[in-house]
């Protein structure tokens, strides 16, 4: 695992750098925005830290280069206190997530974890919820016969069975399974909810999906 | 005609072949005034060749004789009917049972409970007042496609090591045109439940 780490405060840097190799991690520090363009256009990263404030280049600005060259990794932006516009600048450039300065290394690298933690990586390859199961590498669901689902299918699935009996509401699904795409209105959800409902029954289980758009949709 | 397998029973045969279609047409005719649309999406009916029949026979080790092409063996005449929809097939089985013109000898729903091969599709043995039996198999188009080219394939059939990646590509080939097959009757049932409610909006 490879990270990027942009910091100009040498203190800092050091401090970050060392945390992070002892986490097994492998860093590359660099100390401005120029050198750190640089760095990523060579090589390729799993997560990159970024301070905003840094001479030649600011955070943002790297950001946006990043970004431009539709490089997707995960970026981890940090911000002083009083930098609320940056934070909102930096997320709506790309930005994943961000950290205020002072914090805890702990937190940082909870952060890093988490940004690092691809999202096709399910975890369980295989969940199971009474008689049905739920395979993530073939996208099966499975009781006596076996469907193959879509991947939006899928992950609404996942998502439902992760929540067990607990009412899923529709703005969590529509942000969890798409990403909140504007395309994406409640009627869509409530169209895969009914394939779900139909593949269900296909499948000869005895699971059942209830509820409507203002409830959620649960298990059953 | 003195030596065929099917002796005298060749024109019942094929009085049996035209009083299933006819039913079907009944049904269909029926299910479009109803529905607005054909659930069939084609049929066909065959008489199993004298060939075939004898082959039959040999496989599975009976005489071949009348009895056994007509009271053991029980698809001289046989069916297809290939729907658009999944609901279709059952709707249809469900009409050629309430028909009264048939006895229902055996059933195998093959779509609920598919066969390890991902093979799907409806069976069903119905007896005419005749007492000759035929053989109904329903399914979707999806289900007719995969069935037909499976059948292709058969005859290409691997020896050794590729042979169990083949089976399980095609199992997965039939669990995901079932899918699809589930996907397009959700969106037909989307479509019906709104023209329904803006039917009624409009009578308000």
């Amino acid at each position: 695992m490879k990270i990027l780490l942009a910091e100009d405060t040498k203190d800092l840097n050091n401090a970050l750098t060392a945390v992070l190799k002892h986490e097994g991690y492998t860093v590359d520090p660099t100390f401005d925005g120029q050198e750190a363009v640089d760095r990523i256009d060579v090589d390729s990263y799993d997560c990159i830290i970024l301070d905003v404030m840094m001479p030649k280049k600011d955070g943002i600005e790297v950001l946006h280069i990043l970004r431009e060259k539709n490089i997707l990794t995960p970026v981890l932006m940090l911000t002083a206190k009083s930098e609320i516009e940056d934070r909102v600048v930096g997320l709506d450039a790309g930005a994943d997530d961000y950290l205020t300065k002072p914090f805890a290394i702990k937190e940082l690298l909870a952060r890093v974890r988490a940004l690092t933690r691809r999202k096709t990586d399910y975890g369980t390859k295989e969940l199971s919820y009474k008689d049905i199961s739920l395979k993530s590498e073939s996208l099966e669901l499975s009781s006596e016969n076996t469907v193959r689902l879509s991947i939006k299918e899928f992950e609404l699935m996942q998502n439902l069975i992760l929540n067990k009996e607990r009412y899923v509401d529709v703005i969590h699904l529509k942000e969890r399974v798409w990403d909140n795409a504007p395309e994406v209105k409640t009627d869509t959800v409530y169209l895969y909810i009914s394939y779900l409902k139909r593949k269900l029954r296909a499948v000869a289980s005895d699971v059942t999906i209830e509820g409507n758009a203002d409830t959620g949709f649960r298990l059953a | 005609m003195n030596n065929s397998i099917y002796g005298d029973k060749l024109e019942a045969l094929k009085k049996t072949e035209t009083e299933l279609s006819e039913s079907i047409s009944d049904i269909r005719k029926e299910m479009c005034a109803r529905i607005g649309m054909d659930p069939v999406e084609h049929y066909l009916t065959r008489i199993k060749s004298e060939t075939s029949m004898r082959e039959k026979c040999r496989r599975k080790g009976l005489p071949e004789t009348q009895e056994s092409a007509l009271g053991i063996i029980k698809d001289a005449v046989g069916a297809r009917i290939v729907c658009a929809f999944v609901d279709d097939v059952y709707a249809i089985k469900d009409q050629l049972k309430v028909s009264g013109k048939f006895q229902v000898v055996e059933e195998k729903d093959y779509i609920s409970h598919a066969k390890p091969n991902g093979y799907r599709s409806y069976h069903m043995i119905l007896k005419t007042t005749d007492g000759i039996f035929a053989e109904i198999q329903l399914r979707t188009i999806s289900m007719d496609t995969w069935a037909a080219l499976e059948h292709h394939l058969k005859y290409k059939k691997q020896v050794g090591d590729k042979n169990e990646l083949i089976v399980n590509e095609l199992k997965r080939c039939a669990d995901e045109l079932a899918s699809t097959d589930l996907s397009m009757q959700t969106i037909r049932d989307m479509i019906f439940e709104n023209s329904k409610s803006l039917n009624e909006k409009r009578k308000q």
